[in-house]
């Protein structure tokens, strides 16, 4: 390989190099004050649609680590036209999400047939204790208006 | 062999005086050191201020995938194995999602093949940017680690953009990459192919990447300090690097022109041009060189991948549940730290009977009893850096 055939070349081509970027603008971000925006597709909490939901449990079961807690109930609903049959309606009674126990795989939000789950590139949700880190369905809910729009794709 | 390299060290000292001979001390290194890239831990002789014996101890980071994935479906599986090296993840998916399409018998479509290749060279040339800042500042040089470090951020950040994370990017899907975002209806079942802009930010990012490994030749390499401190040290030898399963940068840098990207046709590397760069000596200079050379090769590999990336689907036919017939397949993988394989066993169920991993770092740490031994206390970092592993890839 190259050996430096100068004495003290090599410090000498570092300092000029450092010199050189002394100018540059820094690439960091000074982050509580100044902050980044995430990508569309950054996977940072996951937001739910509690109206969407039909707590089929899909989710639940495909989660790699069992970290979504999920019950619910029937209610009958009044018929949609006079006369009719009482409809029966699946309702959400606890939808949480354990962050400390999530992966962030996504799994939950592709398996999920009624687009009751979305990806939003929010990051910032760290707590004291971890017992925090459990989402309940309003918690999760407010997530939802934070769901950016699918990117642009590239042309083929 | 390593009594026979002890005695010829004891018997090429037989100047020194009785006086001066120190006594036998137990020196420990780690398991919470910086330059043991986890928790390794080091139980080390030494006489004076060299090696007799060196015990790595490992096991401090086992997490037990190979058990987990017993209990799981392969979808989940997927989710599991990019954690294994978490320094290159995107990379230690491929292995095993080719050997589940093998054993399945499908294979993906060009374009997400084309996909899964740009994104693999990607994560080794952030592999790799990692192991050139990281090495110096092992060796005392903090400057070189803020410059790759840069670069590095600028690649994970294209890989974040199409993947959606950045260390972990879970993108692959058996039979393809990510197809959408989500499951039956039409309304969110948003493509997952690469974000506008993608192409042209990359091919930026390339070039940015073969001027920061400019920078590390004129920081690191033309360094009187950093070739007096690694030239010559730890030398692995062709033959005992074999021995030991030493593979990937570590092994090439012995002079062993090795690439599974060439041999094995787990991607389509056949279909572009790019060299495979070999050291001579086999020591830690070697080994930072060879890496170095791979990240432009690396680069090499994505333009031209950029220019002939075909059309098409993310993902080829395959059924909702996914059950894989009886059978077992081996895969391996030219990894950024080298060979990594995959065993799969299917007994036809929704998830595998056994999953046998085969990572690199496990194989290449193995030669470290061997090769310290001779070495001064101060080469143990030198050399350690210079093998490049994950905690992680080796206790699984």
């Amino acid at each position: 390989m190259m050996a430096p055939k100068i004495p003290g070349i090599g410090l000498a081509k570092g300092l000029w190099l450092t010199l050189k970027t002394l100018f540059q603008r820094p690439p960091t971000i000074n982050y509580p004050r100044e902050k980044e925006t995430p990508v569309p597709r950054a996977r940072g909490v996951i937001a739910l649609d509690i109206e969407a939901c039909t707590v089929c449990m899909l989710c639940a079961r495909e989660c790699p680590d069992w970290c979504i807690y999920i019950e619910g109930h029937k209610e009958m609903q009044p018929p949609s036209k006079p006369g009719g049959r009482p409809r029966s309606r699946a309702t959400l009674d606890r939808f949480d999400i354990d962050y400390a126990l999530c992966m962030y795989c996504g799994i939950c939000v592709e398996v999920c047939p009624f687009d009751a789950l979305f990806w939003s590139p929010e990051y910032e949700y760290s707590e004291g204790s971890i017992s925090s880190m459990l989402h309940d369905k309003e918690r999760l809910a407010e997530w939802l208006k934070t769901v950016p729009a699918p990117p642009a794709l590239e042309a083929k | 062999m390593i009594d026979n390299r002890l005695a010829a060290i004891h018997a090429s000292d037989v100047s020194v005086s009785v006086e001066l001979e120190t006594p036998e001390m137990t020196l420990n290194l780690g398991p919470q050191h910086p330059s043991t890239h986890g928790v390794l831990r080091l139980v080390a002789k030494v006489d004076g201020e060299m090696i007799t014996s060196v015990e790595p101890v490992i096991g401090y980071m086992h997490r037990g995938y190979e058990k987990l994935a017993e209990v799981r479906t392969y979808p989940q599986i997927t989710a599991l194995v990019n954690r294994i090296d978490w320094v290159s993840g995107f990379a230690n998916e491929i292995p095993f999602m080719v050997a589940v399409e093998r054993l399945m018998g499908i294979e993906a479509p060009p374009r997400a093949q084309y996909i899964r290749l740009i994104l693999t060279e990607m994560a080794r040339i952030s592999s790799h940017l990692v192991f050139l800042s990281s090495y110096p500042l092992e060796l005392g040089a903090a400057t070189p680690l803020m410059h790759a470090l840069r670069e590095r951020e600028r690649v994970l950040d294209l890989i974040e953009g199409v993947t959606g994370g950045r260390f972990h990017p879970n993108f692959n899907r058996i039979g393809g990459v990510k197809p959408a975002a989500g499951g039956g209806s039409g309304q969110k079942k948003v493509l997952q192919d690469l974000p506008a802009g993608f192409l042209a930010d990359t091919r930026k990012a390339m070039d940015e990447v073969d001027d920061v490994c400019d920078d590390m030749v004129n920081l690191v390499l033309g360094n009187e300090i950093f070739v007096k401190r690694t030239r010559g040290v730890g030398i692995i030898p062709k033959d005992r690097g074999m021995e030991f399963g030493v593979s990937g940068p570590n092994l090439r840098a012995s002079g062993v022109k090795f690439d599974l990207r060439k041999s094995d046709a787990y991607l389509p590397y056949a279909n572009f041009e790019f060299d495979i760069p070999t050291g001579a000596n086999g020591d830690c200079l070697d080994r930072y060189w060879v890496r170095m050379e791979e990240i432009r090769q690396a680069t090499r590999i994505v333009r031209q991948a950029i220019d002939g990336l075909p059309g098409g689907d993310l993902q080829a036919k395959v059924p909702r549940i996914i059950k894989v017939p009886a059978g077992e397949v081996y895969v391996r993988a030219e990894n950024p730290k080298g060979e990594m394989g995959y065993h799969v066993v299917s007994e036809g169920g929704r998830g595998p009977y056994r999953l046998k991993i085969r990572s690199a770092s496990f194989s290449n740490i193995s030669v470290l009893p061997w090769l310290l031994v001779g070495q001064l206390v101060p080469d143990i970092i030198a050399v350690l850096g210079s093998l490049d592993f994950v905690l992680g890839d080796v206790d699984r």
